[in-house]
C-alpha cells in the first residue's frame, strides 16, 4: 500500500455520471484524495473524453441518459484491455452487473456507497492497471496467516501444508490475479475448465467450498474467499484499504 | 361480464347437458305415465327446466324448455289428442316452461352480478387498507430518517460558526447513520414489492454452506463478540435454490439477531437433510419472540417490539415470501429455555447433478 501512495495521487479519473450531486460528492472526495478529476454526463461525452484525455481509470454509471453505460465498456475494450473501469450502479439486478463485468468492467460499487468502499475499490483497480504483483521475493502470496506458494501448488494454513489440486490451483491463481476484485462465475469457469464449460456453475461452487476448507480457519464464515451471490467470487486480502 | 354458464362448461357441453336432462325427464315420465296423472308428469319437466336453468344458463334452459314440452306432448299426452288438437294447451305449457327458464336464469344472473360486485368491493377495500398500512409504514420509516438527515444538514449549514468540532462530528455521524437506515428501509420495501409482483426465481444447485457463509460475511463487524456456530454437515449435498434470494433470508435473520439480542449472545445455524427436504434452524440465546406473536411475525409491517428498534417490519415477511417461492415453509417460536428459533424446511429441488463429469482427472 505504501509503495503506491506516491504514484496514485496523480492518477486521472474520468467520472461518467449524469447526476450532478453524485458528481459533486465524488469530485470533492476524490479531489481531496489528490486524484485529478474529469467529468462527463453521458455515454457520448464520456467516450469523447476517453479518447481526448486517456484517463488512468473510468468510474462509470450504468444508467446514463443517452445509452446504457455498458456501451462505454464495449467501446473502450475494443482498443484498450487494461484501462480500469469501475461501475457505479443503483441497480440491484445481478444480471446487469454480470453483463458489465463480463464485458470487461473491473469491479462494481453499489449506490448508495460509503466513500471508504469506493476508495478501496479505486485503489485496487488502479493498482491492477499498473500490474503490481503482491507475492514476495520467494513468489509466496500471504493472506494473514496463510501462505500460498503457487510455484509448488500448495498452501500453508492452520499450521500445515496442503497440496492444491490442479483445478483448485487454477481457481486460486485467477482469484489472486484479481485480488480484491470480483471475478464472475463465467470468468472462473473459463480459467479452470476452458470456454466449453461456462454453464456448469455448480462445479465451481463445489470446488470453492473445497478450497475454503483448505484455506479458511472457519470455512462457513470465510474471511478471504468471499461469495458475491449471483455474480461470482472475490478474494479479499484485507489489505485493500 | 357475468357468466351465464356453469363453472367452466363450454357452450356445447351446456346444450348437451340440457338435452341429457330432457332425456332423463322423459325416461322418468315414461316409466311413471301409467301410474300418475298427466299434470304431475308435466312437473317432472318443470323440474328439468329448473335444473337446466341453474346449471347450464339461459340458452340451454330455453332449449330444454322447448324440447321438454315437445317430448312431454309426444310421450305423455295420449296420442289421439296430441299436437294438432291441443295447440292451445301445448302453447300454454311451452310458455310456462319458457317463463320458468327465463325468470330463473335472469334471477341467477342478477345474483351472480351482485356477488361479483361485492367481491370486487371487498378486494378494493382490502387493497385499500393494504395501501394504507403500506403508506403509513413507508411514510413513518422514510420520513423519520429523512427528518434527521435534513435537520442535521441544515443545522450544519446554518449554525456552522456556533458548533464546536465534536458537535459537528456528531451531526455528520448522524447523517451517515440515518442515510444507512433509510437505505435499509427503502431496500426492504423495494424487495417486498419485487417479491409480490412475482419475481423470477432463478434456481441453481448451490452448497448451502456457501449461501450461509455469504450472509454471515456481511455482518463481520456486527457479529464480532457474538459466538456463531454453523453446523452444516460436510456431506450435505447441493440444494436447488435462488442463491441471491436465499442469502437474503439469512441476511434478514442475522440482521434481526443483531438488532434484537444483547452483544455477546450466541447464534447457532444448523442444517440436516431428511429425504428430499433440508431442515435449517437459526437459533439464538436471546429473549425470544414476544409471546403470542409467533404467527404474526411473518406478516408485513408487523413488529414484535417497537421501542427503540428500527425497521419497517418487513424482514421476516420477505423471508416468508422467499421461502414460499421455493415451496418451503418457515416457522418461528420461542424456546422453552428462552431464545428465538426460526426453522426453515426447503425441498432439495430434484436430484443433484452428477459431479464426476468435470471432476479432476477427466480434464486435468
Amino acid at each position: 500500500m505504501t509503495t503506491q501512495t506516491a504514484t496514485e495521487p496523480r492518477a486521472e479519473i474520468l467520472l461518467i455520471e449524469d447526476d450532478a450531486e453524485i458528481r459533486r460528492v465524488l469530485r470533492t472526495t476524490l479531489g481531496a484524495e489528490c486524484y485529478r478529476m474529469r467529468e462527463a454526463a453521458s455515454v457520448a461525452e464520456g467516450l469523447q473524453q476517453v479518447h481526448a484525455r486517456q484517463p488512468d481509470l473510468i468510474v462509470l454509471d450504468l444508467g446514463l441518459p443517452d445509452a446504457d453505460g455498458i456501451e462505454v465498456i464495449h467501446a473502450v475494450r475494443k482498443w484498450n484491455r487494461n484501462l480500469p473501469i469501475l461501475v457505479l450502479s443503483v441497480r440491484a439486478n445481478e444480471g446487469d452487473k454480470i453483463l458489465a463485468l463480463d464485458a470487461g468492467a473491473d469491479d462494481f460499487v453499489n449506490k448508495p456507497f460509503a466513500v471508504g468502499e469506493l476508495l478501496a475499490r479505486l485503489r485496487v483497480a488502479i493498482r491492477r492497471g499498473a500490474s503490481v504483483h503482491r507475492e514476495d521475493a520467494e513468489g509466496i502470496f500471504r493472506l494473514g496467516d496463510i501462505a500460498i506458494d503457487l510455484s509448488k501448488r500448495c498452501v500453508i494454513a492452520k499450521g500445515q501444508e496442503t497440496h492444491l489440486t490442479r483445478i483448485e490451483y487454477k481457481l486460486l491463481q485467477a482469484l489472486l490475479r484479481h485480488a480484491d476484485q470480483v471475478v464472475t462465475h463465467g470468468q472462473l469457469l473459463n480459467e479452470a475448465w476452458g470456454p466449453n464449460h461456462t454453464e456448469q456453475t455448480h462445479y465451481l461452487r463445489v470446488y470453492m467450498v473445497q478450497l475454503r476448507r483448505k484455506l479458511e480457519a472457519d470455512p462457513a464464515r470465510p474471511r478471504y474467499l468471499r461469495t458475491e451471490p449471483g455474480i461470482g467470487y472475490r478474494l479479499v486480502t484485507g489489505q485493500a484499504d | 361480464m357475468v357468466s351465464l354458464t356453469g363453472q367452466g362448461a363450454g357452450r356445447f357441453s351446456q346444450y348437451f347437458g340440457s338435452v341429457a336432462v330432457v332425456v332423463l325427464c322423459t325416461l322418468v315420465a315414461v316409466a311413471l305415465r301409467s301410474r300418475i296423472e298427466i299434470t304431475s308428469l308435466a312437473m317432472i319437466y318443470i323440474f328439468g327446466v329448473l335444473v337446466a336453468s341453474v346449471r347450464y344458463g339461459r340458452s340451454a334452459a330455453v332449449l330444454n324448455a322447448v324440447l321438454g314440452v315437445t317430448t312431454f306432448f309426444y310421450f305423455c299426452v295420449p296420442l289421439h289428442d296430441s299436437f294438432v288438437m291441443e295447440d292451445s294447451s301445448y302453447l300454454i305449457t311451452l310458455s310456462a316452461m319458457l317463463a320458468v327458464a327465463l325468470v330463473i336464469t335472469g334471477l341467477l344472473d342478477r345474483v351472480r352480478a351482485q356477488s361479483d360486485r361485492v367481491r370486487d368491493a371487498e378486494l378494493r377495500i382490502r387493497s385499500e387498507s393494504m395501501k394504507n398500512s403500506l403508506l403509513s409504514a413507508v411514510s413513518h420509516d422514510i420520513k423519520t430518517p429523512l427528518a434527521a438527515i435534513y435537520g442535521a444538514a441544515t443545522s450544519l449549514l446554518e449554525e456552522e460558526d456556533r458548533l464546536d468540532r465534536s458537535q459537528s462530528r456528531g451531526l455528520i455521524g448522524g447523517i451517515a447513520a440515518e442515510a444507512e437506515r433509510l437505505n435499509r428501509v427503502v431496500t426492504n420495501i423495494l424487495e417486498m414489492t419485487r417479491l409480490e409482483s412475482g419475481v423470477e426465481v432463478r434456481k441453481e444447485w448451490h452448497p448451502l454452506e456457501e449461501i450461509v457463509g455469504a450472509a454471515l460475511s456481511r455482518f463481520e463487524s456486527a457479529l464480532s463478540g457474538r459466538p456463531v456456530t454453523v453446523n452444516i454437515p460436510r456431506d450435505l449435498s447441493l440444494v436447488c435454490v435462488d442463491d441471491v434470494l436465499l442469502e437474503q433470508v439469512f441476511v434478514n435473520l442475522v440482521d434481526n439477531f443483531v438488532k434484537y439480542t444483547e452483544p455477546g449472545t450466541p447464534l447457532l445455524i444448523d442444517a440436516v437433510r431428511t429425504g428430499e427436504t433440508i431442515s435449517i434452524i437459526v437459533q439464538d440465546k436471546g429473549q425470544g419472540f414476544p409471546s403470542g406473536s409467533e404467527e404474526r411475525l411473518f406478516e408485513k409491517f408487523f413488529r414484535g417490539q417497537t421501542s427503540g428498534i428500527r425497521g419497517a417490519g418487513l424482514g421476516l415477511a420477505i423471508c416468508r415470501a422467499i421461502v414460499n417461492a421455493h415451496h418451503g415453509t418457515i416457522k418461528a417460536r420461542t424456546m422453552p429455555e428462552g431464545g428465538a428459533l426460526v426453522s426453515i424446511n426447503l425441498p432439495i429441488g430434484g436430484s443433484p447433478p452428477d459431479l464426476t463429469e468435470l471432476a479432476e482427472g477427466s480434464t486435468a
